[in-house]
């Protein structure tokens, strides 16, 4: 008899959770989305988000509240996103540090408390490749210039990052491996720090996002070598490629959202549509284009392959780094 | 004339009704994030950045400004009247500000901030005005040996930072370098001490510390004794510093300025640091030192105006060059950068209307903060008048809710909570706190800049001497500790004699 009551019970839970659930799928969304942001407040990225949310709201008909969680370069934050119910009602801000955290962390032997088959890619709407870029006295005009002068001098040119196997560094990693050069690195606490460095001339060289360092180079404050990736950029044409020197090296920061694994198909259809139309909305793609941004739409399945590759380039950029820290 | 040109220029774009109301929303919406503990003009300034997408960029980057100026003037309130530092910059402010609150002279303190703050603020944006495209150079001038110069004084300055005793001062300053090395070393990505704990990662924040020491630690000290502690009666009287307070405070408050402003170009953790020197050069220029820490109303007004005018200063290099010194300016310029305009070095020239218009909101805007906080004056110090018994879970709950709203993180107020214990037994066995609290967040700068300058100069010594700035500085401090010892030295003699 209790048996049989308590089978009845949890049949009419089950029950009832899943009507409900269906009907929550359909209806979708009916309350508050949380969109976690893995960063810290301020930042491209924070911003980018918000201009993010304060548009799929309108499209979703519910609030997109963007919750920080910073901390462990992401790590605290991503992981909460990856815990959260799969019922859309908690999103995430993906950008690189999905990968070079996880890679990082798996290079140096330890196991990440995520990974990217933790969510389901709902779809990206940045990717921006990052300038080569010198004080403006520099002796270095052009990208061979650089090149030849470094070839000369291995392991004495210093370069800064915003942060360690950050979204600053890995970008000359990458280039210093396509081009056999060597090359000496000074972490700085941030993008700014950084900048400032470059143009104090405290270090040679450094990458940075158009955003910040384009101004620098108008007010003669700086000059761009080349774009690290293989397409111009519309701000600014005439600076060249690095692949127009024959050298292979790319690495793209973008930013995009993020669902739990397990999230309802249905949901993840109506995100991936609503952050469609988000990406090509005009005043969505003003608000990414007028700080020197560029609007790049991955849907979630280009996405998710596009992670698969970078995760491989980082994962064997890492283990080498790793190996190199090692020997020193 | 140029200057007076431009200026009456901005005046006429300051002055329109919707810029006068934004710059208003902004200055309140500072106060109040001062006032709460925690939560700082950095969060304050991205909470509102969504409402400013649909005004023009004058008008966002006044309203943004007025928040980050305005939550240097509401800081000091909590510092003082309950020991909790309503904002990072304002540690210093609790030692003698809340003794002067414990002495019924609390509102002469409030009041005396802000004055001072007013003073400080305006003067700062004179010279921000004037000397922008030059000194936002100077900012960069400043790389890893001069900064670690800068922090070796701040380092020396610290001990007498204390309220005597060399074995009350040091052991704190040690506990603070020691839990500041926690977490990931930002130069070799090596975890320290995290013990596999994420929330460790990113070492221990000095938010919930500070707090927790302070705020909580004064909360569990008080339950103690002050259930019969008498409630304070302010009369309206006593809310006014004295002719004496006031003439006392003028030196401090014209220091503060000028060692505010200089600082406050400097990258990293500018306010804190200028309140920090300010706290200590009106220390060592006082004729009776021992009395600071009892309640001296200079201990007040010169760190609380000097971070008012670092706040102006530090946006020097963010107006004149587009390079962010510190969290707050960064998120002023992305908001800047969503309306389409980027700071850069040609941004005064290139968009006179921002920046003039932003230079004359400032002096508006200071004067608001004044008009508005000496009222708030009387306002707050009848809080005290509220029973400890209701106050306090108030006040313990505004920390926790100040505490969440920054990373909402709940291993945070564990933090808090611990810290607040530590607070207590430290208060109990007669330990400084503040030198614990600035050791925790100059600690990490220091290393930062001393591997950082040893990295770029493939580990060669020489790279101190050869930047003029860092030498000059260096010699400096040295010679400043050779004097103390040599004051220490003399002082002993006579007390033998």
């Amino acid at each position: 008899m209790k048996k049989n009551l308590i089978l009845t019970v949890v049949a009419a839970v089950l029950f009832l959770s899943l009507t409900n659930f269906s009907v929550s799928a359909a209806d979708y969304p009916t309350k508050a989305i949380t969109l976690i942001n893995p960063m810290p407040p301020g930042g491209t990225l924070d911003l980018q988000a918000r201009a993010y949310a304060s548009m799929a709201e309108k499209f979703l008909g519910q609030p997109v509240v963007v919750v920080n969680k910073p901390g462990a370069t992401g790590m605290v934050g991503t992981l909460a996103g990856a815990q959260a119910a799969p019922d859309g009602y908690t999103l995430t801000v993906g950008s690189v540090n999905l990968t070079n955290v996880v890679e990082w962390e798996i290079a140096n032997g330890r196991k990440p408390p995520f990974t990217r088959h933790d969510f389901i890619p709902i779809g990206s709407f940045t990717m921006s490749p990052t300038l080569l870029i010198v004080p403006y006295e520099s002796p270095y005009k052009t990208l061979p210039n650089f090149i030849n002068d470094a070839k000369s001098k291995p392991g004495q040119l210093v370069f800064c990052s915003g942060g360690l196997y950050g979204m600053s560094h890995l970008p000359i990693e990458i280039f210093a491996r396509a081009t056999g050069l060597k090359f000496r690195h000074v972490p700085y606490t941030g993008g700014g720090p950084c900048l400032s460095a470059v143009v104090g001339k405290h270090v040679d060289f450094a990458t940075q996002y158009p955003p910040t360092s384009l101004p620098l180079v108008r007010g003669n404050k700086l000059r761009v070598l080349a774009v690290v990736g293989s397409k111009r950029l519309k701000s600014i044409p005439d600076i060249p490629t690095v692949k127009e020197f024959g050298i292979e090296a790319e690495y793209y920061g973008w930013v995009g959202i993020l669902a739990p694994k397990n999230t309802s198909i249905t949901i993840v259809e109506k995100l991936r549509e609503v952050t469609k139309k988000v990406a090509e909305d005009k005043s969505f793609i003003d608000m990414i284009e007028k700080p020197g941004d560029e609007v790049c739409f991955l849907n979630g399945d280009d996405l998710a392959k596009w992670l698969d590759k970078e995760s491989k380039i980082i994962a064997e950029l890492d283990a080498e780094l790793v190996k190199e820290a090692a020997k020193k | 004339m140029d200057v007076l040109n431009s200026l009456f220029s901005g005046f006429k774009i300051a002055l329109g009704l919707k810029n006068i109301y934004l710059c208003f929303i902004g200055c309140v919406w500072g106060t109040m994030v001062g006032v709460l503990p925690g939560i700082g003009p950095l969060a304050g300034i991205t909470l509102l950045i969504p409402a400013t997408f649909g005004l023009d960029p004058t008008g966002a980057i006044i309203m943004l400004a007025g928040i980050y100026y305005g939550a240097m003037y509401g800081g000091s309130t909590t510092s003082i009247l309950m020991n909790i530092p309503g904002e990072s910059a304002s540690v210093v402010t609790c030692i003698d500000g809340y003794r002067m609150t414990l002495k019924g002279r609390g509102g002469a303190a409030l009041f005396i901030s802000a004055w001072g703050s007013w003073i400080g603020g305006t003067l700062s944006i004179v010279g921000l005005m004037l000397l922008a495209p030059f000194l936002a150079n100077f900012a960069t001038k400043f790389g890893p040996p001069e900064m670690f110069a800068v922090l070796f004084i701040a380092f020396m300055l610290l001990g007498s930072l204390g309220t005597g005793s060399f074995f009350k001062t040091m052991p704190m300053v040690v506990l603070g370098l020691l839990i500041g090395t926690i977490g990931m070393d930002p130069l070799t990505g090596t975890l320290r001490f995290t013990h596999g704990v994420k929330e460790l990662f990113d070492g221990i924040g000095f938010i919930p510390v500070a707090l927790g020491v302070f705020g909580i630690g004064e909360i569990l000290i008080s339950t103690e004794e002050s259930l019969s502690r008498i409630v304070h009666k302010v009369r309206l009287r006593e809310l006014l510093p004295t002719r004496e307070e006031f003439r006392v405070s003028w030196g401090p408050i014209f220091r503060g300025t000028g060692l505010g402003f200089v600082i406050g170009l400097l990258p990293g953790s500018a306010h804190v640091l200028a309140s920090f020197v300010s706290y200590i050069t009106e220390k060592r220029l006082a004729k009776r030192p021992e009395e600071f820490g009892a309640g001296r109303i200079e201990g007040v007004a010169g760190p609380e105006t000097a971070n008012n005018a670092a706040s102006g200063s530090a946006m020097i290099p963010f107006l004149g060059l587009g390079i962010p010194t510190g969290p707050a300016p960064a998120v002023m310029m992305i908001a800047l950068m969503i309306h389409g305009i980027r700071p850069g070095p040609l941004f005064i020239s290139e968009q006179p209307q921002v920046f003039w218009g932003l230079i004359a909101s400032m002096y508006i805007g200071n004067l608001i903060l004044l008009i508005l906080n000496l009222p708030l004056v009387g306002l707050f110090v009848n809080f005290l008048r509220i029973p400890f018994r209701i106050l306090f879970p108030v006040v313990l709950l505004i920390c926790l809710v100040g505490t969440y709203s920054v990373n909402s993180s709940i291993f945070e107020l564990f933090v808090l909570l611990g810290s607040g214990i530590m607070g207590y037994l430290f208060r109990k066995l007669g330990y400084d706190l503040a030198p614990f609290i600035l050791a925790l967040i100059l600690g990490p700068a220091i290393e930062l800049s001393f591997r950082q300058s040893l990295m770029r100069s493939a580990g060669s010594f020489s790279i101190f001497l050869d930047s003029p700035i860092a030498f000059t500085l260096i010699a400096f401090s040295i010679l400043l500790f050779i004097w103390n010892i040599f004051k220490s030295l003399r002082s002993g003699e006579k007390s033998v004699k």
